[in-house]
């Protein structure tokens, strides 16, 4: 498993920090990609956060009521080192499966 | 007579110091060698879309910007023109970027600046103003992504004089073949399958791929499997499949070689004909669509310095020209074990005349 930490996006134009409001997931919680994990509130809106990837929580940066900074971590996950990242899939490996068989005479000359 | 002896002590103090393995999975082996790339030549950056504080979409870059800092690992806007653009400036004003297009399909919108300026500055310049610069793009398709995810764009960076076109097949090779392309003075596409990101294999860190003469070892083809009925010419992710391949066809008594090509530009036209003229039977697997792919020039190579001792006519198992599919039908549209099988009996049983 691997950490990733995802910091506290500028989620308007040019603003420093935003208050955490309410965790919508808790530490041991897999959240997947896209899933609302935390409501916080900036001088402009209150919003909810999609998170980014598929993971674990590890650890919650701040409590309800903490302003937290922008760029600074808000959310930890552990993700599988295998994960395939932002899109697509780990290809499966397989036994190799044929249908066709080869035959030839094979002329040694 | 100096230069026997000096191999076979080469040989001797290999075999009495051998290197323990690391094993990397691809994406691994690259971030390692970016790393100490990095460690080493003080002018050369890295950036791309998400390269930086994410680490890469794939974590190829991951934990680069902590160790090197934001000024030599940093992340760009989505814009590939703008990223290949800073590459060529930085290029001119002696750096040596390894910048990233985040997937083959992005590299559409940069193929003006690849082509009209970072390819031909050096001629343009009349050898001023060299680029040393390695394009990354994870490239060919098998991750069941969504389009632009999964293209093959080789034989369109051959075509380009000027550029030189690598794609690694196994981590070793991914580890030893990024550093040799970033220390050379040309333009370098670096194609990283990335269907094979994940699969670990034991990586030499410090000899070279054949294990022969250092740089040496970096240039060309190397060839995969020894066989002597059919050789299958591969790159990329295909290259472990046409192992698989050889793997079945010896149950049926039939020994393929697999040729790793390695560099698509320029294509090791000696290693070809080394090898073909031994097995006499040629088949090239790619996954790109079939018309103008890089298998046609591979296949007029091998038939020009193999045409007297070819045996049938080489043989092209290929993706299809449409559109690179979305994941559902992917498995139908990258050639498969059963096509690949299929090319190799219509070369067995082709009879002249």
């Amino acid at each position: 498993m691997a950490e990733i930490s995802f910091p506290l996006p500028d989620l308007g134009e040019g603003l420093l920090e935003a208050t955490v409001l309410e965790w919508l997931v808790a530490v041991g919680d897999q959240v997947e990609r896209n899933q609302p994990f935390v409501e916080v509130e900036t001088t402009k809106s209150s919003v909810e956060l999609p998170s980014p990837i598929a993971g674990i929580v590890l650890t919650l940066h701040g409590e309800p009521g903490d302003v937290v900074l922008v760029d600074t971590p808000l959310i930890t996950f552990a993700v599988a080192d295998d994960s395939a990242g932002i899109v697509g899939t780990v290809p499966q490996e397989a036994a190799p499966k044929r249908r066709v068989r080869l035959s030839a005479v094979l002329d040694e000359d | 007579m100096s230069e026997s002896t000096t191999t076979a002590t080469l040989e001797i103090s290999r075999e009495t110091a051998p290197t323990p393995l690391a094993q990397l999975s691809m994406q691994q082996a690259i971030n390692r060698a970016l790393g100490e790339i990095l460690e080493s030549d003080d002018r050369a950056l890295i950036f791309g879309e998400d390269v930086g504080v994410l680490g890469g979409v794939f974590r190829v870059t991951d934990g680069l910007q902590q160790r090197f800092g934001a000024n030599r690992v940093f992340d760009t806007p989505l814009a590939e023109s703008g990223i290949l653009g800073t590459a060529i400036g930085l290029a001119m004003a002696g750096f040596h970027p390894i910048p990233e297009v985040q997937f083959d399909g992005f590299a559409y919108p940069a193929v003006n600046q690849i082509i009209t300026q970072l390819a031909r500055m050096n001629y343009r310049s009349r050898g001023r103003l060299p680029m040393q610069v390695t394009l990354r793009v994870p490239s060919f398709g098998g991750i069941r992504a969504p389009e632009h995810h999964g293209e093959s764009l080789e034989s369109l960076f051959a075509h380009v004089p000027g550029l030189k076109v690598v794609a690694p097949a196994n981590p070793q090779q991914a580890y030893h073949l990024l550093k040799h392309a970033v220390s050379m003075p040309d333009p370098v596409i670096f194609m990283e399958p990335k269907a094979r990101y994940w699969n670990k294999a034991g990586v030499n860190l410090t000899e070279n791929v054949a294990g022969d003469d250092d740089r040496a070892s970096l240039e060309g083809s190397v060839i995969a499997r020894s066989g002597k009925h059919a050789t299958l010419i591969a790159w990329g992710a295909m290259v472990s499949r046409c192992l698989q391949v050889a793997e079945l066809a010896a149950e049926d008594g039939i020994e393929l070689e697999v040729l790793d090509l390695r560099w698509l530009k320029p294509i090791d036209e000696a290693g070809l004909a080394a090898s073909v003229a031994r097995t006499r039977r040629a088949i090239v697997v790619h996954e790109g669509p079939h018309t103008a792919g890089l298998g046609a020039e591979v296949a007029a190579l091998v038939s020009q310095s193999c045409f007297d001792t070819l045996r049938a006519p080489v043989e092209r198992v290929t993706g299809f020209d449409v559109p690179y599919p979305s994941g559902d039908l992917e498995d139908e549209y990258i050639p498969n074990i059963d096509r690949i099988l299929f090319g190799v009996q219509r070369v067995l049983e082709y009879r002249r005349g």
